[in-house]
């Protein structure tokens, strides 16, 4: 039953993503400056988008660990930085492409990638924390006040690196978020497909930590026991 | 907690005295920093204002962590930190005595920084001054709390002063930009928005700080 | 003084003790004993406040400035003399640090000719008497001692056994981890015994020397 779920799950988001594609390139107007290339927004987006929720996840449940100090919260916000960097790798690599075909170059120290590249940093940092060698409990607090740390870290982050140069495109400056209606329902459809995406990472994420964590108290057992 | 955190503060900078070696090196790494970037330069030019000031504050960066790093190692040889555990004194007391200590070897760098740069950049205070001082207080305000509370997270590492820098850098870039700013500034550089990076430094050091008061507790005690 | 009820602690996948119930009375010694792993040291730690239970409750009837733990580490300054380090310490926890109360201090634990030299240059019986005038400057109510006397030389160790009776004619409770229980048991008013994270004895020492027979006269470690 459970395999059948998870088949279902990643048909689902595997429809979801091909659908959401489809339409991107079928529905969505070309814009009329940047041309074709301009689509690579509906990916970068959504990406930009999940991972920034993924390391909410990481401090939130960093906050939970320290009230509770329950393993599951910490696999979780373990999970959740991973993916929210696997996801915040590719919305700079994709971010980098769109740059050198619009503006010429590959990379600009604009306020949105400056802050993504800085969260990029904060969370490498996290995950290398994960693997220092210390007792886990010590660890695991450690992680936690890193997660939220590099978390509050972010609008100081953007309002600095906005006030020092900034030549993003200001996607939502305007009302009606600046965007043709058609470009709004790709938008949407992109964020929804890689929403469920993300969801499945990091639920396969958490749960291989799970299973991780029962197989080494099982050892841990069979240990004492000789 | 005031007078704690001064005692532990004042046992800190006298270890850090009597030791010597350590604070030195942090100070050669940042005086060789800005030596051999000064070796860059083609002759008879000077770095520009936002050069000068960037090397300021990476070398103050530098410093700090190998400072908390330094300041930290101190409990390690007798396990005095499970000393400072017991003492009847509130945990933030122990936060807060790194702090200052930490800020105040920030300060006595930068007293040899600052004239190295004049030196060996070619640089001169011409504006901006006050701004200046003021950023400079609140950014090292701001990198000593911080550091305080982050060198608290590994104890006892042999990649201590790495690690301290992967997790430390990326969370002080509003602090450095706003301390590059504001050194451009005193150098000659434009003077504009000067009020908002001292805010973006301002609020820095309200959110981390008061961050730091409480989240320090989950850091420092023994594995719970 | 210390009561202790249903207390567990784990780190991780491993459980170091499980359902510890004690109680430990004002003016007395009670020994804690056991194999290597035990989870002695653990239970000071938790008795002391530096660890937090994952399960039970552990009650103390006196004030946190009150409890003084020794054991292996001296918690000691290297570069700092003998008598900064007491300065320190006594600073810390409430004390004006006066040189007066110091040096009698120092005196007591006969290192008052080596108030002015730097704590490293120390041997480990010296500075484990510095350690113990730490303990001393401010009478404990909780005195907790993990194997204090471990390198010590014989005088070094009458001090220690003289200075924990004097603290418990004082009121204190005194919970002493031994690598010797055969040679403090009788010092002590309570003996506990761990086994495998849990209390597998707990009375007085005629009661322990008759339970574990010819290992009770032999020395047996900790």
């Amino acid at each position: 039953m459970k395999s059948f779920a998870c088949f279902c799950a990643v048909a689902v988001s595997a429809v979801l993503l091909v659908i959401c594609q489809i339409a991107v390139i079928t529905l969505t107007p070309v814009e009329a400056v940047m041309g074709p290339v301009q689509k690579i927004f509906y990916v970068h987006l959504p990406l930009a988008w999940w991972s920034l929720v993924s390391f909410g996840v990481t401090a939130t449940a960093g906050l939970v660990y320290l009230k509770r100090r329950d393993a599951a919260s910490d696999r979780l916000a373990h999970a959740a930085a991973e993916t929210g960097l696997v996801l915040n790798t590719l919305a700079l690599v994709t971010g980098s492409i769109w740059a050198r075909r619009s503006w010429g170059v590959w990379w600009t120290w604009d306020p949105r990638l400056t802050t993504a590249l800085v969260l990029w940093f904060l969370y490498a940092g996290y995950l290398v924390l994960r693997r220092v060698d210390m007792p886990a409990p010590r660890r695991s607090a450690a992680c936690a006040v890193m997660g939220i740390l590099a978390f509050i870290d972010v609008p100081l982050v953007f309002l600095s690196a906005r006030l020092w140069r900034s030549i993003h495109p200001a996607v939502f400056a305007s009302k009606g978020g600046g965007l043709e209606p058609e470009m709004l329902t790709g938008v949407l459809l992109s964020v929804g497909a890689f929403g469920v995406f993300w969801l499945l990472l990091l639920y396969w994420r958490t749960r291989i930590f799970t299973l991780s964590d029962e197989l080494d108290r099982k050892k841990a057992q069979c240990t004492d026991n000789r | 907690m005031l007078k704690a955190a001064c005692i532990i503060a004042s046992k800190d900078i006298r270890l850090v005295m009597v030791r010597g070696g350590a604070w030195v090196q942090s100070l050669l790494l940042g005086l060789l920093l800005v030596f051999v970037f000064s070796l860059s330069l083609p002759a008879g030019e000077t770095a520009s204002p936002q050069t000068a000031a960037t090397l300021f504050w990476l070398a103050s960066a530098f410093c700090q962590v190998l400072a908390f790093a330094m300041l930290y190692a101190l409990e390690e040889p007798t396990n005095a930190r499970a000393g400072l555990m017991l003492a009847p004194i509130p945990v933030q007391a122990v936060w807060l005595g790194k702090a200052m200590a930490g800020m105040g070897l920030i300060l006595a760098s930068q007293a040899v920084f600052f004239p190295a740069l004049v030196v060996f950049l070619g640089q001169h205070v011409s504006g901006g001054v006050w701004f200046f001082l003021a950023g400079l207080l609140l950014a090292d305000a701001g990198m000593a709390g911080l550091g305080a509370l982050v060198g608290a997270v590994a104890p006892g590492q042999a990649a201590r002063e790495s690690l301290l820098s992967v997790i430390v850098f990326p969370l002080l870039i509003p602090l450095l930009l706003a301390g590059i700013r504001l050194g451009e500034a005193a150098f000659g550089g434009p003077p504009a928005g000067l009020f908002r990076w001292l805010g973006i430094a301002a609020a820095f050091d309200a959110v981390f700080l008061g961050a730091a008061v409480l989240l320090f507790p989950f850091v420092f005690g023994e594995p719970q | 003084m210390l009561t202790l009820k249903g207390v567990g602690k784990h780190f991780g996948a491993r459980v170091i003790l499980h359902g510890v119930s004690l109680s430990v009375p004002a003016g007395s010694i009670a020994l804690l004993t056991g194999q290597n792993g035990a989870g002695k040291s653990t239970l000071l730690r938790l008795m002391a406040g530096l660890l937090t239970p994952d399960a039970g409750d552990i009650r103390r009837a006196c004030p946190d400035n009150a409890i003084a733990y020794l054991g292996h580490a001296t918690f000691l300054y290297n570069e700092l003399t003998a008598l900064e380090n007491l300065s320190f310490w006594d600073r810390l926890n409430g004390g004006d640090g006066g040189n007066a109360r110091l040096m009698e201090t120092l005196d007591r634990v006969k290192l008052a000719p080596f108030a002015d030299e730097r704590a490293g240059t120390f041997s480990r019986g010296m500075a484990q008497r510095l350690n113990l005038a730490r303990v001393l400057l401010r009478p404990p109510s909780l005195l907790l001692l993990d194997e204090p006397a471990t390198g010590l030389d014989a005088r070094s160790t009458a001090m220690l056994r003289q200075e924990i009776r004097a603290a418990r004619d004082k009121g204190a409770a005194v919970i002493w981890i031994t690598h010797a229980p055969a040679d403090d048991a009788s010092l002590a008013d309570t003996i506990f015994s761990l086994d495998g994270g849990t209390l597998a004895f707990s009375g007085p020492p005629v009661q322990w020397r008759a339970k574990t027979g010819p290992a009770s006269r032999g020395g047996a470690s900790c």
